[in-house]
């Protein structure tokens, strides 16, 4: 039987961890804890609970309008992962910056990030979102219709997108991909960015931008994207959407074009 | 070929000998053609002389080979001979050389003179007929070569060698790229090595090669011994491999731990040689007296791992206790002293830790120098911030991300002291943080003594009772709160929002302050125990005269001469002991510390690093990166763990000798577990800090320490009666009452004497006072140099400052100057232009000799006093150059001789000063490389 003594000297330990990872707890409590607690009360996923509420509160057809209600859905009610408000911006610039004609999306979740894309393209333009799960998408078709992209500038693909990739060329008619930002599960990252090396749809100067790749983190893509000399890599570094203190960042990479 | 002979080294000799026995197969062939030409021809390789020049090299290469290997045959009879052929041949030599150009004349010397080098080496190398061949080596030598080479030669030679020594010498200076500059020194050291030994004459040559090669011999020897010296210096290459992937401050605290182990060795060799050995040597063996013997009741499990583990049976009745130490005054053949030895090792190691501390904080602060290094903060962090020592790319890039962060930190910095906003959120911030470390520290100190409380409760009702846990109860609450406390400091300063630095003095502190209480907190409970046993032991002594009056009543009957009743020691009631009792307190506590150490070290960094390292590949995050990652190494937590080990060490050293040996084993593991640990399980801190300024800010801490836990050692020694049947000093009133008995016993009376009038307060007062007077005169004393030394910097610091006000004035001058002239020049031109439209160069040359005359009288009257001087002149000069320069293109037809006249002499009496003003020059960006090129142009035309 360990006495009560020793028990009181571990406390300092548990004070100590919960004070330096009260972001990490937050995050828990927010991200799966009151997931789960809404997903009891109300019968329905917590990606048609942000579009209803966005359906309720966002004026349609107003893609500025739908992203702050999204954000502040994000921030106040409840949580998902999104790019967020303060990535975004660094997202805005890039695309305002190099104005990409022809747009890859590698999951659309909710359609946050496919709105804010599309928002900041330039006339003509396309964008190939990629979403491997049903319901997700189906969500994702209904907000960016909402926000009034038509099918012409806002193409959503769903299917699992190391499947998507080999036959974009074939399927989709797509010669080259200016920009490719890359949003969907962490492990998939390197396997997709082979994937698109081997497709001969980069080109030079074609940007990749990878969200998240400090937490959860993608180490093997940095790795990757580092050591074999076809990109000149910038790790943005910023905080985790809607919350503080959980350091993340943002992995810009420029194809610098086969030798 | 002879190009790549002069360079190759002499290692390459056999190389070569091989190639020109080819060589001399192929001129045999060309021999055979070239024989008409020549008449006194005996030998074949007099016939080479006549081939190309280019060839002479080979052949004179050839020349030495062969006669090698004729001297190898049978030389003696054919020496005449040969020396006469030889004279033809430089004859001939001499002949061709008149010849030949200049050039080509160096280099067959220089060739000649090589081979007379290897062929040396290979005489040498061939042992048998050494003495010939050398006498060979030498005719040829003298004659062949030497007597071919005039002194000026043989000077020039000279001076191309001591050119070279002072190039290899002065080219770390040089501003040349790595790889020149490695290409020119082995290209110098190899010229030098080559032409070094040719210098002398005949035997002194010798001699010179001989005293040469002994040198080289010599520094090899020295750096050998170096070597030598530092493999001999324990875990040196382990503590530089950890400073070059970890930095210095890590490589600091394995530093100190070895200085402690040097210590801790020495306490160690004390106690052991003499108190521990005498005592099992000599002294009364085991189960000869009651202190000796484990009790009744205790013998039955005395054996048992679990007893011997908490240092109870065997172990408590043993050498390594207190209480085992017998009070006879003189044990064995030898007469040793033994309370006395035990007495005076006591006082020794505490003295002699205080000596080796003071001496080293003295040492360190003479290193550290006066002055303030706060005035330049920008430039020490300029030039200073870098640690050399690392060789890990890694922390190289952790070091470079520190640095600039330091730098924005430092601007912030910069920018915040200029304005302050919101002072009251911080002070109360900073306010509340130290009262939450307060309440730690007392809820950590109220729990220690909590459990020591509660220990003494089990321990009065018998530990056998309890289980592991209660029995260890105090040191592991003691262990963990000091492990754990301190991360929640690190925590909490957080709030406080200090400087790093700062905080790291801050956390520093409170980790001391927690240490300190916790250790007193442990000492005052101790003493509440004492008193106890005290107590305890009163009643003993009571019941030990009934029960020797029961026992001699009991068994005594008649016989009164006898008396001596064999009563097994290990039935004799006996003292409680609290000596001993203190003594085992301190070493479990320095055992669970230990373990606890230990233990951290495998779960919380070997463990962590295992679990990181291969669940990475199936974790939803990056666990390398993310959340638990791999720990830093902590240097400040460690450091003071073990300056406080080291206090435990002092203070219960007395009551229990084996705590050095338990201190050096434990140092000795921890140095390789760590060093191990280090190595593979932790990463490179993110802000890799020099360690200089903080090793004497652990010195005073490890001085703080030594002093307050000796405190409590010399309080128990003093105040307290030591107990009465157990330990060296049983049945006297006080420990310290052995020195008088030896005094009065072993030594002459007048001694005792001498010591009583020495001890007499009214010396002891004025020596004392005597002492803080001279304490005081050598404090003011250092003081005043201090200031003077302050004094002497400001004086450099003003001088500097007004060198460098003069400099910029002179090249603002010279700048004005250089304008002015380039202004006359536009002018000169633009006349000039005008003087080619009627009359084509004369006229603006003459223009041109005009000013520049007088530029040039001008800087003959300057003067060259200093370097602004020079450069000045330098710029006319070099304005008046480029001038001609830009006037001369245009018109390269016009010759002018009278300004050459002008030119030439001044160009050369000033050509070193230009070179002195260059230097400024390239930094004020003008453009001064032309010069030469000019001169040139000018001697073309």
């Amino acid at each position: 039987m360990v006495s009560p003594a020793i028990a009181l000297a571990f406390l300092p330990m548990i004070l100590t961890l919960i004070i330096r990872y009260r972001y990490y707890f937050v995050l828990f409590y927010r991200a799966v804890l009151v997931r789960w607690v809404q997903d009891c009360l109300t019968g329905i996923s917590r990606e048609e609970r942000a579009f209803q509420y966005i359906l309720t509160h966002a004026t349609p057809g107003n893609p500025d309008s739908i992203l702050d209600t999204f954000d502040y859905w994000c921030s106040k009610v409840e949580f998902i992962s999104n790019i967020g408000p303060k990535k975004g911006l660094i997202l805005d610039r890039l695309l305002k910056e190099t104005c990409p004609l022809t747009v890859l999306e590698l999951g659309t979740h909710c359609g946050y990030s496919a709105v804010r894309i599309a928002r900041s393209l330039p006339v003509g333009a396309r964008l190939y979102s990629v979403e491997m799960d049903q319901r997700n998408a189906q969500v994702a078709e209904k907000i960016i219709r909402l926000a009034g992209f038509d099918d012409d500038t806002v193409e959503l693909i769903v299917q699992p997108s190391d499947e998507v990739i080999p036959r974009l060329r074939e399927d989709y008619g797509v010669e080259r991909l200016d920009f490719v930002f890359m949003d969907h599960w962490k492990r998939c990252y390197l396997p997709d960015l082979q994937l698109l090396e081997g497709s001969g749809l980069l080109g030079e100067g074609s940007i990749i931008l990878a969200d998240n790749v400090i937490f959860p983190g993608a180490p093997n893509f940095l790795r990757h994207a580092r050591r074999s000399g076809l990109y000149e890599l910038r790790v943005h570094r910023a905080t985790l959407e809607y919350i503080r203190g959980i350091r993340d960042g943002m992995a810009e990479l420029v194809f610098l074009g086969l030798k | 070929m002879p190009r790549q002979r002069l360079i190759a080294s002499e290692s390459d000799v056999s190389i070569e000998v091989n190639d020109d026995a080819i060589n001399h197969e192929a001129e045999v062939d060309e021999k055979t053609e070239e024989e008409p030409k020549r008449k006194k021809v005996t030998k074949k390789r007099k016939n080479r002389k006549n081939q190309g020049t280019k060839k002479l090299q080979e052949e004179d290469d050839g020349d030495g080979m062969s006669s090698m290997k004729r001297t190898s045959r049978n030389v003696k009879n054919e020496k005449g001979t040969e020396r006469k052929e030889t004279k033809d041949e430089d004859e001939e030599q001499n002949e061709k050389k008149e010849r030949k150009n200049r050039k080509l004349k160096n280099e067959k010397k220089k060739e000649t003179k090589k081979v007379e080098t290897t062929s040396e080496e290979e005489s040498s190398e061939e042992e048998e007929e050494e003495k010939e061949e050398e006498g060979v080596d030498n005719d040829e030598g003298d004659e062949g070569i030497l007597g071919s080479l005039s002194p000026e030669e043989l000077e020039k030679l000279k001076e191309a060698v001591d050119e070279k020594k002072k190039l290899i010498i002065t080219l770390r200076a040089k501003p040349w790229p790595m790889r020149k500059k490695l290409l020119t020194l082995r290209e110098s050291q190899r010229f030098v090595e080559k032409y070094e030994g040719a210098l002398g004459k005949g035997k002194g040559r010798k001699l010179y090669a001989y005293k040469v090669m002994m040198m080289k011999k010599w520094m090899k020897f020295q750096r050998d011994f170096e070597n030598f010296k530092t493999a001999c210096i324990p875990w040196e290459m382990k503590i530089k491999e950890i400073e070059s992937h970890f930095g210095s401050s890590v490589a600091s605290y394995f530093i100190f731990l070895r200085w402690m182990y040097g210590i801790n060795m020495i306490l160690f060799g004390l106690t052991f040689g003499l108190v521990m050995v005498p005592e099992a040597l000599m002294g009364k063996p085991y189960g000869s007296l009651p202190r000796k013997t484990v009790p009744r009741v205790e013998q039955a499990s005395a054996m048992d791992f679990a007893v011997l583990w908490d240092f109870g049976g065997y172990a408590k009745y043993s050498v390594l206790f207190y209480g085992y130490y017998n009070n006879q005054r003189a044990i064995g053949w030898l007469k040793f002293r033994m309370p006395l030895s035990y007495f005076l090792v006591g006082v020794g190691t505490v003295a002699y830790s205080y000596m080796v501390v003071i001496r080293t904080m003295a040492r360190n602060a003479n290193e550290q120098g006066g002055g303030d290094d706060t005035s330049f903060n920008f430039s020490w962090k300029i030039f200073t911030s870098w640690d050399y020592l690392i060789g890990n790319p890694e922390t190289a890039d952790n070091k470079f991300a520190s640095i600039t962060t330091s730098f924005k930190e430092a601007i912030v910095e910069e920018q915040e002291s200029r304005k302050d906003d919101n002072i009251h959120l911080t002070r109360f911030l900073r306010v509340l943080a130290n009262f939450l470390v307060m309440c730690c520290l007392a809820g950590s100190g109220y729990l220690i003594y909590f459990v020591v409380r509660r220990s003494q409760k089990f321990a009065l009702e018998g530990l056998e009772n309890y289980g592991w846990w209660e029995r260890n109860e105090v040191n592991m609450v003691m262990s963990l709160l000091g492990m754990f406390c301190p991360m929640l400091f690190d925590v909490i300063s957080t709030l406080e929002n200090y400087h790093p630095r700062i905080a790291l003095q801050w956390q520093l502190g409170r980790i001391f302050a927690l240490f300190l209480g916790n250790l007193y907190t442990f000492i005052i409970a101790l003493m509440d125990a004492i008193n106890l046993k005290r107590a305890e032991e009163e009643v003993v002594k009571m019941n030990m005269t009934i029960w020797m009056a029961s026992l001699y009543n009991g068994s005594l009957p008649e016989n009164t001469t006898a008396s001596m009743i064999a009563v097994d020691p290990a039935d004799v009631p006996r003292g409680p002991c609290w000596e001993t009792m203190v003594g085992q307190e301190f070493v479990r506590l320095i055992i669970s510390d230990t373990m606890t150490t230990y233990i951290m070290l495998l779960t919380g960094d070997f463990l962590r690093a295992v679990l990181v390292r291969f669940l990475n590949h199936c974790w939803c995050w990056d666990l390398e990166y993310g959340f638990p990652s791999y720990s830093e190494f902590d240097v400040s937590g460690n450091v003071l763990g073990l300056i406080f080990n080291q206090g435990m060490i002092w203070m219960g050293a007395f009551y229990a000798p084996c705590l050095p040996a338990l201190n050096v084993l434990r140092l000795h593991v921890s140095m390789y577990l760590q060093c191990w640990a280090v190595m593979c399980c932790n990463v490179p801190q993110e802000r890799v800090f020099k360690a200089s300024g903080s090793n004497n800010f652990y010195m005073a801490m490890l001085l703080v320490i030594l002093f307050l836990s000796t405190l409590p050692a010399i309080y128990t020694i003093v105040t307290i009666p030591p107990s009465f049947d157990c330990g060296p000093f049983s049945g006297k009133n006080r420990m310290f009452d052995v020195i008088q008995e030896t005094l009065e016993t072993d030594f002459p009376a007048w001694f005792g004497k001498v010591f009583s009038y020495a001890s007499n307060p009214g010396l002891v007062l004025p020596f004392i006072l005597v002492m803080v007077l001279a304490i005081y005169y050598l404090q003011s004393t250092s003081k005043t140099y201090k200031q003077a030394n302050i004094e002497l910097k400001k004086k450099l610091q003003t001088q500097n400052e007004e060198n460098k006000k003069k400099n910029k004035l002179a090249a603002q001058k010279a700048a004005d100057d250089l304008k002015e002239a380039k202004n006359t020049a536009s002018q000169l031109l633009s006349t000039q232009t005008n003087n080619n439209a009627s009359d084509p160069g004369e006229n603006s040359h003459s223009n041109i000799m005009t000013s520049s005359v007088k530029t040039l009288s001008r800087l003959n009257e300057d003067g060259r006093e200093n370097n602004t001087q020079a450069s000045m002149d330098a710029t006319h000069i070099h304005a008046h150059h480029t001038l001609l320069e830009e006037h001369q293109t245009p018109t390269p037809l016009t010759h002018d001789p009278p300004l050459h006249g002008v030119i030439y002499p001044v160009t050369h009496d000033n050509q070193s000063q230009q070179r002195r003003g260059a230097h400024i020059f390239r930094d004020a960006d003008f453009h001064v490389d032309a010069h030469p090129g000019m001169l040139t142009s000018v001697r073309q035309n």
